[in-house]
């Protein structure tokens, strides 16, 4: 039964990848800027203009072109950044880990603050407390992750400067990495400088891409929360002596989670999104801020491997909800 | 002084509007003893259970009377002492075994949390305990509906588990809120000769809520009639049946199908009785409205 959906999914990926792989080809394109007129000083000759454009095989047809960038995209070639010379593949796998530990970071601090929230305004329920969450949370929702990022900075960067605002890491630090996941790898052979170091870069971004998503949990999973505490089995675990947060915890948590876990899936490819933007504000070397270049340089193989990338990362998180959906639901399991 | 397990007086139960749900409600029960609690939807049956238990909706207010349970003061105990007490000294067999056990987790650990939790026990004699209450109430296999979750039991299966976690933890008072509503006609038989037999081997008294005088019958030795909040009728059973004094209660017997003879006929409650009885409330309101206020 899993492995069925598994395969469906998968093939259904194959699908839609190539769709995005149609729409990114020809939108990049059409779009206005010449990557070639970018490389060239002013006053080049018509001659180098037209060496260079049969060189990258602009001159074909944009038929030919798609598929000769598509048998290459389907072995694995993603062709060569224009800008930075090397293949997209390596520079954009290079940047991953950057983007990959961020936002799971982000990830990890929305669903302990919006859980932490969810869980008091549940078990203060009814009273100012939960009134005062409430319009916090929504106070939070309503200011995008940009401007989280452009608070913190002025803040923890100006005001009381204890953060470091830009880069990924401190670069006097030496270390050899051996991946480009700085803080796992830190983590993992004990260096607690790397660690510390990058932790200091991170937590302004991520917090700016968790705060929304955590208000959004907060609000849908307190929710829940009132919804399940007045189910027969909850009055019943108080009836048998279990205190209001034992029974949020215990009986009500689970149940509650399910239908929050569906709305998360989809505001965590959101947040994936909000990357682009907050990296380049913390000019943090991750897939986002590269994005950004690309675009700025008109650099179409790295932009089409990047926009593909991301499409396959947002496949991949809503194949990982719908499964653990089926895992944490026993009435699903065996169906 | 006899050891009565619950004793209710002059209970009054009220919203913020001052709207009573229960109007000076008393009632008591001896150990080993069943009360049937009758009446029509609304008429606050299940709210004395509630009330005891200490599970009223929000909002609503003991504004009135007291609760003693086992000859103890439940309105004298801090939150938490009278938590404990209810849990040690009673328990719920709820109305719809569907919603009552937790989706999420398995049936084992939703009987022997409660039981280690009440009586400290370790985790093996609370299961043994489990086991053995399981097995009486006619579960085959009780191990392995132990570890299954509760959409994988029929809801007669599931009003027997139930059962068994209510008298697990051996309570003198058990509320049983309209226990056999939910099921259908076979089962709901089977359920009320277990709760019975149950409740005369260990002595338990219970709090039967019922709109169903068929039920009452068979099950209970005493009778509260409600309307609107307000006793009507406190008797023995068979009183009751040989010559209720009330004309409510009455009305109330002659509305019930007989399932032993079909032909008997049966007539609705009339609605001059009905009419009365809710001017007397209405009136009752207005001057408790002047006292109180």
């Amino acid at each position: 039964m899993l492995l069925k959906t598994l395969i469906t999914r998968l093939l259904t990926m194959i699908v839609t990848l190539f769709g995005v792989a149609v729409v990114v080809f020809t939108l990049v394109r059409v779009a206005p800027g010449n990557p070639i007129a970018m490389m060239l000083p002013p006053g080049a000759s018509e001659e180098d203009i037209a060496r260079l454009t049969a060189l990258y095989g602009f001159d074909k047809s944009l038929v030919q072109q798609f598929f000769i960038w598509l048998g290459g995209v389907v072995q694995g070639d993603f062709g060569t950044s224009i800008t930075l010379r090397q293949p997209v593949d390596q520079l954009v796998l290079s940047r991953l880990p950057a983007t990959l530990e961020l936002a799971a970071m982000a990830l990890v601090i929305a669903l302990l603050l919006g859980g932490t929230v969810a869980v008091l305004g549940a078990r203060n329920r009814g009273t100012g407390t939960e009134v005062g969450l409430d319009l916090t949370s929504g106070a939070v929702l309503s200011i995008p992750d940009f401007l989280w990022g452009l608070i913190f900075v002025l803040i923890f960067g100006v005001l009381w400067p204890v953060l470091a605002i830009s880069g990924r890491i401190d670069p006097r630090i030496e270390f050899d990495f051996a991946t480009n996941f700085y803080l796992i790898e830190g983590l993992l052979r004990g260096r607690f400088d790397v660690v510390g170091s990058t932790l200091s870069h991170m937590v302004m971004p991520a917090m700016s891409l968790a705060l929304p998503l955590a208000a959004m949990i907060a609000q849908l999973l307190k929710q829940n929360l009132k919804g399940e505490l007045v189910q027969d089995y909850a009055t019943i675990a108080r009836v048998r002596g279990f205190s209001e947060t034992t029974v949020i915890l215990r009986e009500a948590l689970r149940n509650a989670a399910l239908p929050t876990i569906a709305l998360v899936g989809v505001q965590f490819t959101f947040l994936i999104g909000g990357t682009v933007i907050v990296e380049r504000l913390f000019a943090y070397e991750g897939l986002g801020n590269m994005a950004i270049d690309a675009v700025i340089n008109r650099d179409l193989p790295l932009i089409q491997g990047i926009v593909l990338l991301f499409a396959a990362i947002f496949i991949m998180i809503n194949l990982i909800v719908d499964l653990s959906y089926t895992l944490l639901n026993p009435r699903l399991r065996h169906g | 002084m006899t050891r009565t397990v619950l004793d209710i007086m002059n209970l009054t139960v009220n919203l913020p509007n001052r709207t009573r749900i229960l109007r000076d409600v008393s009632l008591s029960l001896e150990p080993g003893e069943v009360r049937a609690l009758v009446g029509e939807s609304g008429a606050g049956k299940s709210m004395i259970g509630k009330a005891v238990l200490g599970i009223l909706p929000p909002k609503v207010r003991i504004s009135e009377g007291e609760i003693l349970l086992d000859n103890e003061h439940l309105g004298a105990m801090t939150p938490v002492t009278r938590r404990n007490t209810v849990a040690r000294m009673s328990a719920l067999i709820p109305q719809d075994p569907l919603t009552a056990l937790n989706p999420l987790r398995k049936i084992g650990p939703q009987i022997v949390d409660p039981l280690r939790r009440i009586h400290g026990w370790s985790a093996d004699k609370a299961r043994a305990r489990a086991l053995e209450l399981l097995d009486r109430v006619h579960i085959r296999a009780p191990e392995r509906v132990m570890a299954s979750y509760p959409h994988e039991l029929s809801g007669g299966m599931r009003q027997r588990i139930l059962i068994a976690a209510a008298f697990a933890p051996s309570p003198r008072l058990i509320v049983a809120d309209e226990p056999t509503t939910a099921l259908d006609v076979t089962v709901q038989k089977e359920i009320l000769k277990l709760i019975r037999e149950l409740q005369r081997e260990t002595g338990t008294a219970v709090l039967f809520v019922t709109h169903d005088m068929g039920v009452v019958a068979k099950i209970s030795q005493k009778v509260t009639v409600l309307f609107a909040g307000k006793v009507m009728e406190d008797a023995p059973t068979e009183q009751v049946f040989s010559g209720a004094a009330h004309p409510y209660t009455r009305a109330l017997i002659n509305a019930t199908p007989s399932s032993a003879d079909p032909s008997r006929s049966f007539t609705p409650v009339p609605a001059q009785l009905v009419a009365d009885l809710h001017r007397e409330i209405a009136q009752d309101d207005h001057l408790y409205m002047t006292v109180t206020s």
